[in-house]
């Protein structure tokens, strides 16, 4: 409230400053003389006060319960881990200093190797080729190695003259194939599940 | 062993610290310590019950669930309050719920879902006479509380119920200082309207 006290009528900050208690002394001289404001506060006091006392309500009885079947709580004990282990790596500054300088060349060593990346280029293509040529040669060379010595072995000439002709060969699938049937069948049969009541169990 | 501490005599901040480090019994105090204020906001924010118990319970479980992001420089009060408002706007402006209902929830198809959603006045009277009277103290002013603008509702809920101050309220609700208080005289103005019959 601004100017001649008893002109003007209270502010909404002069109300708020009524119902807190801290009002200025001319706004209580103003409020003596004029009923308007006196009705005003009255109204406000009031309505303030049955505000005040308006109940506080209480949701259902397992509505914690509720709210804690939701709640993802972390796990204490890898938390203090977590927490011991960052006071060992940076509970002193030697620690810190011994940590950032590990970071410092980590990094540093990274930046280089990018940096000497990109600055050659042709020499990491020709060094890859040189690679993928040397690992070619020793993969055939193994491969020469093995056919040798299978060659080598005293059974291979039996075996080779096994299928010699497309007749041999199909006569040697066909039994190839029988053995592998029967050898399933046996297995089958080996593996069934018995049935609940075995003949003469009680005797 | 070592005793159990006494979190009823702890600061919010205290708890929530000890929450930060998992300890589930510092959330079921915060729940402790919450639960009826959030649930009486939303629940005369949204006039309905099981509403009101469900925007309740999404409060606490988004607030506790991201108990790492909340920084302390700041109330916890003021942090789940906001979460609950927020959760109370969005609902009514998706509904679009400003109509009173005082006598149950509108959704409400039964007589026992009538019941249980009505708002429930006057519940912590002592004597008869008292009860008839709060009844109707109580009953009117929550039905004109109810007839205010949801923006108004929070701003007037939160000071007059909660005893927040506007400095507070302004940042609950993410508002100017000036908009909240222009928004509680609006709204002081339009309950002693609604009231003014009771003083005569």
């Amino acid at each position: 409230m601004t100017g001649d006290s008893t002109q003007l009528h209270l502010t909404s900050d002069d109300v708020d400053a009524w119902l807190a208690g801290v009002a200025a002394p001319e706004l209580q001289r103003h409020v003596d003389q004029c009923s308007a404001c006196l009705e005003l506060v009255q109204a406000e006091q009031a309505l303030a006060a049955q505000l005040g006392t308006l109940p506080l309500y209480t949701p259902k009885v397992d509505f914690a319960n509720r709210v804690m079947a939701s709640v993802y709580i972390p796990d204490p004990f890898a938390i203090r881990s977590l927490q011991a282990a960052r006071r060992r790596l940076l509970g002193s500054r030697k620690a810190i200093a011994i940590a950032a300088t590990l970071a410092l060349v980590l990094l540093g060593s990274m930046s280089a190797s990018a940096a000497w990346t990109l600055a050659n280029r042709d020499t990491l293509i020709a060094a890859g080729n040189w690679l993928a040529g040397q690992a070619a040669g020793w993969a055939w060379l193994g491969l020469r190695s093995a056919a040798l010595n299978l060659i080598e072995q005293p059974w291979f000439a039996g075996f080779r003259s096994l299928v010699e002709t497309p007749g041999r060969l199909a006569i040697a699938s066909a039994a190839l194939s029988l053995m592998y049937v029967s050898g399933i069948l046996a297995l089958r049969r080996l593996l069934a599940v018995p049935p609940r009541r075995v003949a003469h169990a009680n005797r | 062993m070592a005793a159990k501490p006494d979190l009823a005599a702890k600061s919010d901040r205290d708890i929530v610290a000890l929450a930060r480090a998992g300890e589930e019994p510092a959330y079921r105090e915060l729940i402790r310590r919450y639960e009826r204020p959030i649930f009486s906001l939303l629940y005369r924010m949204v006039r309905d019950r099981e509403l009101a118990e469900d925007l309740a319970q999404e409060t606490f479980v988004k607030a506790l669930n991201a108990i790492e992001s909340y920084r302390p420089e700041f109330k916890f009060s003021s942090w789940i309050f906001k979460i609950a408002n927020n959760a109370a706007i969005d609902h009514l402006r998706r509904r679009e719920l400003d109509t009173l209902s005082l006598e149950g929830s509108p959704h409400a198809e039964t007589p026992d879902a009538i019941e249980a959603t009505a708002l429930q006045i006057g519940a912590r009277q002592e004597s008869p006479l008292d009860a008839v009277e709060a009844r109707e103290l109580g009953g009117q002013i929550e039905v004109a509380i109810a007839r205010l603008r949801p923006e108004y509702r929070s701003c007037i809920l939160l000071r007059h119920v909660e005893g927040r101050a506007y400095e507070e309220i302004a940042e609950i609700l993410g508002l100017p200082l000036g908009t909240v208080k222009t928004y509680i005289h609006r709204a002081r103005n339009e309950l002693r309207q609604a009231l003014a019959h009771l003083r005569e």
